[in-house]
């Protein structure tokens, strides 16, 4: 529409409405980020956001954020080789559990590292669960917010999928000791098991055909008996976990096909009845889309019915910009003391259309009320912009991370 | 979960410029333009050639666009004023047009702002996006006196402004101005006059003058005229908005406060509101308050029959909690207002189960 000199919606563009940047940290170098986000708060009053690194070389690093408009990293960590990614962690206290996920399957270590971090400087291993086996890459997210158990996507090595693509499920490992993590319970999606009774599940079309896995595994201490898991090309799954010895279907709601899959995160908001779930965008250029943030009504949990979906950026802008375009994390309204809480205001990161707040007060017409696109950091392969975690913290600082080479961004809404 | 977003926060402020043929918009909005304060600032103009932008300092132009070397995006109208304004808030929200923080808005020297106020109040994408910030009117310095005099809608213009800029001051006595200001108190006795010459004024002087948040503070009784603001004192020393009556005159425009002690249910509220202005909403040229609605305080305002979505605030702004409302109006009598209110007021809903 404009004319020359330049073309209007540029990836170098930084594009914004009611949030501002406090600051930016490229993480020396580093700023591949995963989706493992979480903040501690230390004993002499320090606020250190840990982030998983997206890929090898480095595994984690802690950053003061106390003073949001002046971060420091405090500590930056290695990964043993370069065959590991940990993309994932949480931290309760002074515990932290990070991820690790092999490249390929029979590759250590892989599975979580425990670790005690109330010297942040210098976390300190406690103990190393290992998820490995033949058929394992190991741990591709974490889900730990009270201290207890641990759930988590993962393989074992006595799995062995019927498709490789379906080889990480649902595990709960108890932690109450640290130095010895156990298994107490698991489940999978029916007919992926060698061995299941179930015929294996309908696969989607071959492009879009990402696998019958867990990806988030939340539970929240408003409901301890219900896990919440984005079951990717499996849908939303609502387990009952009572008996984790015996883990049983509540609900189950899949809006793919027609759509193209992976599922990645149903965030309950109890007080309301209600689900946001969300996809995630795991091909350039727009190929999978769409990719949205879903609203469904989970009054009745037998029966969930899907009302809307979050008013998703504009394809023209951005489907072509650069990387991945569309769904992926949402601030997950965790229970402790550091964590945003709202069952009306959702922060999401939807890769280069960036972060984006959304009020949901009226769940059939949810409102656009911010976003920040950052412009394309320096050096990164996509050319655009990758924004792939988001976490909110309770003085409603926005914490926002880039995919490959852009770090962290630190923001502030105006809300 | 007991925090609440603020409802009007993520709203973009659009500010109408208004004044009769000849008051010095143009004058006005071409030294605005260029002002090195507005960067991020949209203005939309009726039509840019009249404007004269020194083609130095274009650094990008469409059709109807052009973007201005200190960052403010000048646009003028295509269509109508509600295309435009969905058009350039559609453009921002994908980059075409670089992000604007507020709208400043020309309207033709005839024109009505009532319609204007009631696009943003109606259209669902403009009231989900712009919040109306305030009304600015220009009074010719030197032909206002005739023009209040023989123009009604040069009368109704002043009487629902926000703030009032007195133009082309350097061009007549300090006598001649006095009782010009004068004549704009017997239709306007609460906005603040400020004298401007040759079009030159600060931007900051034109901005946040609506409510700009749901939580109470200091800035909502300054927009609900019950905190002293240097604007407020700039140029006659009359002041207060609410709490006492203007100076009693002849003219058929008036300013009417109104207090009630006893809360209102929002039904019978907004039931009076709205009975008065389907009758009365040509008369009705401004009205605002706070009001009591079963001990929430709920911020109304309107022009003319438009009222604009009300907004409940997070607290009292004060110790203050009785309902206070001012009206603007034309041929009408406080008492009438009044006794509607309190007729109403005195109508409660039966109790839930009685028979």
């Amino acid at each position: 529409m404009l004319q020359a000199p330049q073309s209007a919606s540029r990836a170098d563009q930084t594009l914004s409405l009611n949030m501002k940047l406090l600051a930016h940290h490229e993480l020396e170098g580093f700023g591949g980020l995963g989706e493992g986000m979480g903040m501690q708060l230390t004993s002499d009053g320090r606020r250190i956001l840990w982030l998983a690194h997206e890929s090898a070389p480095k595994n984690f690093s802690g950053v003061d954020v106390t003073d949001p408009q002046n971060p420091k990293l405090i500590v930056q960590t290695e990964l043993p080789h370069m065959k590991l990614r940990s993309n994932s962690l949480d931290v309760v206290g002074n515990i932290m559990v990070v991820a690790y996920q092999a490249t390929t399957v029979g590759i250590k270590p892989a599975g979580i590292d425990i670790f005690d971090v109330s010297q942040p400087e210098k976390p300190r291993l406690l103990s190393h669960f290992d998820c490995s086996g033949p058929y394992s890459r190991g741990v591709h997210a974490v889900w730990f917010v009270d201290g207890r158990y641990v759930h988590m996507s993962s393989g074992a090595a006595d799995f062995q999928p019927r498709n490789p693509l379906d080889d990480q499920f649902y595990r709960i490992i108890d932690i109450i000791n640290p130095e010895k993590p156990v298994e107490v319970g698991r489940w999978w999606y029916p007919g992926t098991r060698e061995g299941d009774e179930a015929p294996p599940p309908p696969r989607l079309p071959a492009q879009f055909d990402t696998g019958f896995r867990t990806h988030n595994t939340n539970v929240f201490p408003e409901q301890p008996n219900r896990a919440f898991v984005g079951y990717i090309d499996g849908g939303a799954v609502v387990l009952d976990i009572s008996d984790m010895k015996n883990i049983k279907v509540v609900s189950q709601w899949n809006h793919s096909p027609p759509f193209n899959g992976f599922t990645h995160t149903v965030l309950p908001l109890f007080d309301r009845g209600l689900w946001i779930v969300s996809d995630e965008c795991v091909q350039d250029n727009g190929a999978d889309w769409p990719k949205l943030v879903w609203v469904v009504d989970s009054r009745n949990e037998a029966n969930p019915v899907p009302i809307g979906t979050f008013p998703a950026p504009p394809y023209e802008a951005f489907a072509k910009r650069g990387g991945r375009f569309g769904a992926h994390n949402l601030h997950e309204n965790l229970p402790g003391p550091t964590s945003f809480r709202s069952d009306t205001i959702i922060v999401g990161s939807f890769f280069n259309a960036g972060v984006r707040v959304y009020d949901t007060s009226n769940p059939y017409q949810v409102q656009e009320i911010a976003y920040f696109v950052p412009g394309a950091p320096k050096l990164s392969p996509a050319g655009a912009i990758q924004l792939n975690d988001v976490y909110v913290d309770d003085r409603r600082i926005v914490y926002t991370v880039d995919r490959f080479t852009g770090g962290l961004y630190i923001l502030e809404m105006n809300l | 979960m007991t925090w609440s977003r603020d409802v009007l926060a993520g709203k973009i402020p659009v500010t109408l410029v208004t004044g009769f043929l000849g008051s010095g918009k143009t004058t006005l909005i071409s030294k605005l333009l260029l002002h090195p304060d507005m960067r991020r600032v949209a203005v939309v103009i009726n039509e840019i050639g009249e404007i004269g932008i020194d083609h130095d300092l274009v650094t990008l132009s469409s059709e109807n666009i052009t973007l201005l070397a200190n960052g403010c995006i000048c646009c003028s109208v295509r269509t109508d004023l509600q295309e435009t304004l969905r058009d350039l808030f559609a453009q921002r929200r994908v980059g075409e047009v670089f992000d604007f923080d507020r709208v400043i808005v020309e309207t033709t020297g005839l024109a009505d702002p009532a319609p204007v106020v009631q696009t943003l109040a109606s259209d669902t994408l403009l009231a989900a996006h712009y919040r109306l910030d305030g009304l600015i009117t220009l009074v010719d310095g030197l032909h206002g006196v005739g023009q209040i005099d023989q123009q009604t809608e040069a009368v109704k213009q002043i009487a629902i402004a926000d703030k009032i800029l007195l133009t082309k001051t350097d061009l007549t006595s300090a006598d001649h101005l006095e009782t010009l200001c004068g004549r704009i108190r017997q239709l306007n006795s609460q906005s603040p006059i400020e004298f401007i010459r040759q079009g030159e004024v600060d931007p900051k002087r034109l901005i946040d003058l609506g409510l700009s948040s749901s939580r109470a503070s200091l800035k909502t009784l300054q927009f609900l005229g019950e905190a002293l603001t240097d604007d407020a004192v700039s140029a006659d020393g009359a002041g207060r908005y609410l709490g006492q009556r203007s100076a009693a005159h002849n003219a058929a425009v008036k300013t009417l406060s109104l207090r009630f002690t006893e809360p209102f249910e929002w039904l019978s509220f907004s039931s009076a509101l709205e009975l008065l202005t389907t009758l009365r909403g040509p008369d009705l040229l401004r009205m605002k308050g706070i009001v009591n609605v079963d001990g929430d305080p709920v911020v109304v305002q309107g022009v003319q029959h438009i009222i604009e979505t009300p907004v409940k605030m997070d607290r009292w702004p004060s110790e203050d909690k009785d309902s206070r409302l001012v009206f603007i109006v034309r041929n009408m009598e406080l008492e009438v207002i009044r006794n509607l209110f309190q007729a109403v007021g005195a109508i409660k809903s039966a109790p839930v189960g009685a028979t």
